[in-house]
Formats: C-alpha cells, structure tokens, sequence
C-alpha cells in the first residue's frame, strides 16, 4: 500500500505560485526526504498533505483514502511535526499529552505515558507548566505526543531544528520505528547528512517543482 | 476560458438592454405621467426610486446568500466571485437605497433619519455587508478569503429577520409607529410604474452581476497566468 | 460519546489555562471597571438619570468586555501553533465550538457576576427582589454573545487585523441580543411584571438556538480547509 500520494497538486496564492504539479509517492515502510532553498514551497506541501490546506488543483491520498473527501479518516492516521509544537503555554506536560491523545480519541495507561515522557528525558519535568520549557524541552515534547500517537503517516518538517544530538537520535529510532511498523514518512530539512541516514529516496523542491534526487548525492551537492 | 463565462458573455447583453427599457418606461410613467399623491405632493415620485433600490439591495443579498451556500458545497472559485460580485452591488444599492430614504424622509417626515425598524435593518445590513467586504482585503489565501466571506454572508443573512423583529418590537414599545408606510394602500396608477422599476432595477442588478463577476474571474485568471509565466521564468533560470 | 469527550476536554483545557494564568477574566475586569468609571464620569447621572440609563451601561460595558474575552479565546490558540492542532485533529469541529462556547460564557458570566454588585453600589439600584431574572438575562444573553463571538473569534484570529475585524463583525450582528438584554434588564430594574418584557427573553432564546446551530455548522468551515 502506498502511505502518501499526491497527483499534480499545485497552490498558488493570488498570482504566487507557491507549488507546481507535484508528483509524489512515499510506500509504506518509506521514508523520503524533502529539500530546497527557503520558500521553496516545502512547508506549503507538507501543509497540504496535513490536511490544513486544500490544493488549489490536484489531489492526494493517505493510505489510499481521499485527503479532501474522507479527510477525518486522514486525520486520524496521520501526525505532523511542525515549528509550533503544539503545546499549551499554561498546561504542564503530562497535561499536554493527555489533551492532545484526547483528541485523537485514544486513551493511554499512565504508566504507557511516563514510560515515553522518561524516554524523551521529561519525565522529570512532567509537572512543569510548558510555559517554563526552552525551545529543544518542547520540541521532546512534541515528539513525545508522536511517539504516543502512534501516527501511520508522520510528516515532518525541519524535526532536526533545535533538538540536541540525543534528542536527533531518540527521533531517529522514531522514525525507523515507524517505519519498522510499516508507516510512511515524510521530511523537510535542510540537514542532509542526518536525513541520509534515514532516507531511502529524495528530492529537491524548487520554485515549488519537484524534482528526485539520487541518495548517494546527498553527501557531496548541497541542495538547499 | 470557462463554459459559463462565455455563456454570460453572449446573454448579458440581453439583460442590460431588458435593463434600459424597463427603467426606461418606468421612469417616464412614474416622473411625468403618473399623478402627484394626495398627501405628498410631488415629493412621493421618489418612491419610484427608493423602493426598488431597497428590493434590489434584499435581492443582492438573498443571491450573495445562495452563492455563499453552494460555495461552501461546490468550492467553485466562479460562484465566489459571484458571492464577491453581489456583496459589492448589495452594498451599493443599500447605501443609496439608505440615502434616497434620506431624501425622502426629510419633507414628509421633517427628519433626515429616524431609528425607524426598516432604517435600522438596513443600516445594520450595510454594516455587515461593509465587514464582509473588508474581511475580504484581509486575508492572502483566496481559498480561505472565499471560504470566511461565505460563513459572515450566511450568518448575517439568518441575522437579518432577527435585527429587523428586535428593531420593530424596540420601536412599538417606544413611540407608536407613525411614520410606517404600512396601511398606505398605493392606487394602481402608482403601482404599474413602481413594478416596471423594480422589474427594470433587478434586471439591472443582473446585468451589473454578471459584468462584475466576470470582471473578477478575469482579474483572477489574468493573475494566475502571470504566476505561472513568472514562476516558470524562475524555474528556468535556476535550471541554467 | 467521544464527542461529549471533546467538549469536556475542551471546556477543562481552557478553564486550568485561565485558573492558571487568570490572563483572560482579569483582563476583562479591569476593562469593565474602567468602562464603568469612564461612563459615570461622562454621564454626571442623578439618581433618576440612572435608572434610564443604567439597562444601556450595563450592557456596553458586558459586551465590550465580552469581546475583549471572545478575541483572546482563540488568538491564544496561536502561541506554538496549537490552532493547527485543533484544525488537524480528527475531532469534531462542532465539539470543539461548542466546548469554546461554554469556557467564553463562563469567562464572561464570571466577569459579569463580579461586575454587577459594583453598578449596584455605584449607581445604587434596588435588585434584590429580581436578582434571579436578571440572573437569567445575563445567562441567555452572553449565551447568545458567546455562540455568535467564538464563531468570529475562531474567524478572525485567521485574518489580518484580527483585533479590528472581530468588533466590526460582531457588533451589527448582535444588534438583537443588545436590543433585547437591554429592555429586559431595565424591565427587571424597574420592577415592571415579568410579562411586560417577557419577549425579549424569548427572542434572545430564539436567537441563541438559531444561532447555535447555524454557527455550529458554519464552524467546520471556519476551522476546516
């Protein structure tokens, strides 16, 4: 089965045209790196595919259903991990999570929860308001509320910003785990090494075309 | 270019010209040949004005309504430049349906205005439709624009009968209704000039529509291609 | 059941954010208080003066601090993007509006409970007797204020010059709810029959179930693409 597929999908704002027919398909247990410059029109796809903004013309599947047309069935399977962490300022960790597994109708045992919060190296903090958390402690967090999601479908964009050189490698593991799970992921990011080390394929987003890349070229051209 | 666009291309000169005569005919019948009123003198055949303006701005409105439905259905970009369309000339006729009241009001009423329920809803109607315009200068996305401009439009029509009820009840309790035109029975001499007016106004309402949301289609089409030329400019440079 | 789920996380959300912070309900206090002072020094009211137009006083000053308390219930939602997170998530939209609506009318009653013995000291009114219909006034009209302000708060918050658009759309719309608070208020405050004003009750019902429904349909589309 194919996790994400997208035909021809363009946007354009007003006269901006921000995404050209992008063609693209990630298998399950694949994951395909996004590059480019800024502005390329990355985070634009990724919004897209997240179901945060419909194409201007195009469509697109997750796990073969419609993204527009059986768009909370989508929603249900898929998870993106964006700049905005998507945290409650004035809510504490544990609160945090339990919010945001609320919504996506599950409900975890405590010990489930304290077990990844530990894993992510917040378990000490569960009890802190969020309001206190640098930058990287959030993005953990973040990355926590993944983990206990458990998503099919994980887009990712810019993941390696701000995380420490431990916290790159607890969302490596996630990564391959999803993977390893038979999910698909996608990712935006400007840092090649470590996106080789995941990625089986790859492309360059450029003025909003979509063009593949080779992955042995990651290491030696710089393409953002 | 669209089916529909060039399907309005070839009608709408029907319209306009339906538009003329009507107005026209009724302009004749109701400034030089109908008879002055009893009461109001010379000064009623401004009603021959004032009142289809106000049906045509109801009318407008009830469109930018339906429009706004099917678009939040149908996600058409063509029905929301209708919705665009129609909100504008809604917005027109409102104000000059306000200002010819104005007009009128001042000999047989001896006031510019009066918190009287139909001035009032038409005042609030033409705050709404003022926001909804300028909702519209606020947002980038035209996806999103066309989207939020639906829901006011929806949510200000269900709130009009309301404001008008609650507008009428407040002026019942607080001084008796003596300006009302209710109860004034119009001879038939009067009413055949009123009808070809207001017949004659929506069809001109129809035809300026029809111009504008074609002017709006175009304007998007137009912008879009540029995009596309421009981007491809771009892409082939970064290529070389 | 997992929608009344939803509203329930909804309405616990933004109530533990507000004990914590008290960002939003202060706010709106002093707001009010300043609105009170600002309208007793412009008005230099006797007591006759007063009872004409204390209704109207009342009212203004709910609904401006109303609004003051409907624009943060969702420009709050931006700080790290968690407005996203609620368009993404897989839950009812209608259960997150209606969630919404009961945290901003229990902000908003709140304010208004606090609010009120103060225009009773300030331009000594005589409430005892009718405190539980104005009780009931407030309730159905900030109910009616909520459902339409936490569509356009979600609206707004989306858009340029956000804190400018929720006002101007919000006001002509809840023309009726001012209309129909402030003549039942001055009914209660002045011991007229309840049958005398009656009908404003009923058209703030009429208005908070139409309202409702249409703005809980309508709020998909707001939050949805």
């Amino acid at each position: 089965m194919i996790a994400i597929s997208g035909q021809e999908i363009s946007k354009t704002y007003g006269y901006y045209q921000v995404l050209r027919e992008v063609n693209l398909e990630v298998g399950c247990g694949e994951c395909y790196a996004l590059f480019g410059p800024n502005g390329a029109g990355k985070t634009t796809l990724l919004r897209i595919l997240a179901t945060l903004q419909r194409p201007t013309t195009g469509r697109f599947e997750i796990l073969g259903r419609d993204g527009v047309k059986e768009r909370d069935t989508v929603r249900a399977t898929l998870l993106l991990l964006a700049h905005g962490c998507h945290l409650y300022e004035d809510l504490n960790a544990w609160e945090n999570v339990q919010f945001a597994l609320a919504l996506r109708g599950l409900s975890l045992a405590q010990r489930q929860v304290k077990a990844v919060l530990d894993r992510v190296a917040i378990g000490a903090f569960a009890d802190m308001k969020v309001r206190f958390f640098s930058a990287g402690m959030k993005k953990r967090l973040a990355l926590a509320k993944a983990m206990l999601a458990q998503p099919k479908v994980l887009l990712l964009d810019e993941p390696f910003s701000t995380l420490d050189k431990a916290g790159i490698e607890i969302l490596k593991q996630f990564i391959l785990e999803t993977l390893a799970r038979g999910g698909g992921v996608l990712m935006a990011t400007h840092n090649q090494e470590k996106a080789a080390e995941v990625a089986k394929r790859a492309g360059v987003l450029s003025h909003g075309a979509l063009k593949p890349v080779p992955l042995q070229d990651l290491k030696t051209h710089d393409f953002s | 270019m669209n089916k529909v666009i060039r399907r309005i291309q070839r009608y709408q000169g029907w319209f306009g010209a339906g538009a003329a005569g009507c107005l026209l005919v009724g302009l004749y019948l109701g400034l030089i040949a109908s008879p002055p009123d009893y009461y109001q003198g010379e000064v009623v055949r401004i009603m021959y004005i004032h009142v289809p303006l106000a049906h045509t701005s109801l009318l407008a409105y009830t469109v930018l309504f339906g429009g706004s439905v099917w678009y939040l259905w149908k996600r058409d970009p063509l029905v929301d430049n209708m919705c665009h369309a129609a909100a504008g000339l809604s917005a027109v006729f409102t104000s000059l349906a306000l200002f010819t009241g104005m007009i009128w009001g001042k000999p047989t009423w001896n006031t510019w205005w009066t918190w009287d329920a139909r001035l009032t809803s038409f005042t609030v109607l033409l705050l709404i439709l003022i926001g909804y315009l300028m909702l519209r200068t606020f947002i980038d996305d035209p996806e999103r624009e066309a989207r939020f401009a639906a829901v006011v439009a929806i949510i200000g029509f269900v709130d009009l009968p309301i404001v008008h009820f609650s507008v009428e009840w407040w002026r019942t309790l607080h001084q008796p209704q003596s300006f009302s035109l209710r109860g004034v029975s119009i001879s038939s001499d009067l009413l055949f000039p009123l009808i070809m007016m207001s017949i004659g106004m929506s069809l001109l309402f129809t035809y300026m529509l029809l111009v504008r949301t074609q002017m709006l289609y175009l304007t998007n089409l137009l912008h879009a291609k540029k995009g596309r030329l421009l981007g491809q400019f771009h892409l082939s440079k970064a290529d070389s | 059941m997992t929608f009344l789920k939803v509203i329930r996380w909804m309405v616990w959300k933004d109530l533990i954010s507000e004990v914590r912070s008290r960002e939003t309900i202060s706010s709106m206090f002093f707001f009010a208080l300043i609105v009170i002072l600002v309208f007793s020094f412009s008005f230099s009211m006797d007591q006759q003066a007063a009872r004409e137009l204390i209704a109207g006083i009342i009212w203004v000053a709910f609904v401006f601090t109303g609004i003051i308390g409907l624009g943060r219930s969702f420009s709050v939602e931006l700080q790290n993007d968690c407005l996203e997170f609620l368009q993404m998530s897989p839950a009812s939209k209608g259960a997150m509006y209606l969630g919404k609506v009961m945290a901003n009318l229990i902000f908003m009653l709140t304010v208004e409970i606090i609010l009120f013995p103060m225009f009773v000291i300030f331009f000594n009114l005589d409430v005892i007797e009718e405190i539980h219909i104005l009780l009931l006034i407030f309730f159905l009209a900030t109910f009616g204020l909520s459902a339409v302000g936490t569509l356009f708060s979600a609206l707004t918050v989306q858009i340029r010059a956000r804190e400018v658009m929720l006002p101007i759309l919000l006001l002509p719309l809840v023309v009726p709810v001012m209309i129909a608070a402030v003549e039942a208020t001055k009914g209660a405050l002045n011991g007229d029959p309840l049958a005398g004003y009656w009908q404003w009750l009923e058209l703030l019902a009429i208005f908070n179930v139409v309202f409702t429904v249409v703005s809980f349909w309508m709020f998909e589309f707001v939050m949805d693409s």
